[in-house]
């Protein structure tokens, strides 16, 4: 390679930038960490009453559209931005509002909620975001696999896990069509072949009609084919 | 009575005039998005403490580059890293942006990668000259050295660097 075309090609380094977001929210840390003032507490008071009224006006304004902006830039951010940080704390709040049955249906929900990102990933082509958002929706699925061994049989938070997993399901489908490998969920999968082996067992005690007999016959089958959501709206169809 | 406030707006300018550079500076090294914010947001802190404490910084420049070479320094020594390329990034088959775009960015990986491996001064000339656009002279401020031997040591870089990627 010719000297003159080794330069042009390490100039285009330039293209290195930090994210604006990143950099916007470092300063403002950086300045909050390290606050010194000499002014007496009497001084800055006054200070503040010695500003134009327009001026704070307008700064309030801008405080307001910057904390709106600040919102909004934290609802979209995704795995690997600086703002999901904030956003996770929030997502964590709520976690910890679920009882320990709700759980595992609140777990679903944030792994579908990953799989929403990874479609507007491949929409907007953030490649950087892919292999932390992917991390986030395994963690996801781990957590509520562990609470899943400890539910009891109660037929609104199955509901719950049904329509998340079915959800899942189909997320799945349509980002792997993406060409985006997201794993195996294996252990998911598992835990709801638990489940439902409780459940049918809770069954097997109880005197059923003879629709309800066909279907639980369904039930079976669709558990023995790995179908675990429909095996479970099956089990929730017969305790209507 | 003693005001802070024209330090802060002072070095406020310095951030927002050297921050991409500093990041830019770091990446190359580390060749990793995480690690390069983590120690960018470290200089400047670091930066604004000592800028506090001093009357004034003569060359905001070469006093954030310091602080950014040693930060790089203590990070290799305490993490134990080569410098390798981190290959986070899954690939991707379709749709066609994203392959286009993975296409685009291999080649400035490639470049960047080659430097990463340099020595640390070759590195240092290379993204200080071409990158940010210094002049000899500033460098040789920057390192303490003559402005012939930054220039030898520029040429040798690019020499050093042309080899790198022909060896890939």
């Amino acid at each position: 390679m010719a000297e003159k075309d080794l330069i042009n090609k390490i100039k285009e380094l330039k293209n290195i930038k930090p994210k604006e977001d990143w950099v916007f929210l470092t300063k403002n840390r950086i300045f909050s960490e390290e606050q010194q003032f000499s002014l007496s507490p009497f001084e800055s008071f006054k200070q503040l009453f010695n500003l134009k009224p327009a001026f704070v006006i307008s700064s309030l304004i801008n405080v307001g559209l910057v904390g709106l902006t600040f919102v909004f830039s934290v609802q979209s951010s995704l795995p690997g931005d600086l703002l999901y940080s904030v956003k996770k704390i929030g997502e964590d709040a709520q976690l910890s509002l679920s009882s320990e049955t709700e759980k595992p249906g609140a777990y679903l929900e944030l792994a579908n909620k990953r799989l929403e990102d990874l479609d507007k990933i491949a929409k907007i082509n953030k490649i950087e975001n892919l292999v932390p958002t992917i991390r986030e929706f395994q963690n996801s699925i781990s957590k509520a696999v562990e609470d899943l061994n400890r539910i009891e049989d109660d037929s609104y938070i199955i509901m719950e896990i049904v329509s998340q997993t079915k959800k899942l399901e189909e997320s799945k489908q349509r980002i792997e069509a993406l060409g985006i490998v997201i794993g195996e969920t294996k252990e998911l999968d598992n835990a709801l072949a638990q489940l439902i082996e409780r459940e049918l067992e809770g069954l097997e005690n109880q005197i059923l009609t003879e629709e309800q007999e066909e279907s639980l016959v369904q039930v079976k089958e669709d558990y023995q084919a790995g179908l675990y959501y429909q095996a479970l709206e099956g089990i929730l169809f017969l305790g209507q | 009575m003693k005001f802070f406030y024209s330090k802060k707006e002072e070095f406020e300018k310095i951030y927002d005039g050297y921050v991409g550079k500093i990041y830019r500076f770091i990446f190359v090294k580390v060749s990793s998005q995480e690690i390069a914010e983590d120690l960018t947001s470290e200089v400047f802190l670091r930066g604004w403490k000592s800028f506090q404490e001093k009357k004034e910084i003569e060359n905001p420049s070469a006093f954030l580059y310091q602080i950014a070479r040693n930060l790089i320094v203590d990070h290799y020594r305490e993490k134990g890293k080569t410098r390798l390329v981190s290959v986070e990034f899954l690939e991707i088959v379709d749709p066609d942006d994203l392959e286009k775009k993975a296409l685009l960015s291999s080649d400035l990986k490639e470049i960047q990668a080659g430097i990463s491996k340099l020595n640390d001064n070759y590195q240092n000339v290379i993204i200080w000259h071409y990158l940010d656009e210094l002049s000899i002279k500033e460098i040789s401020g920057i390192l303490d050295k003559s402005e012939g031997t930054i220039r030898v040591m520029l040429h040798r870089a690019l020499k050093s660097l042309k080899k790198e990627l022909n060896t890939n």
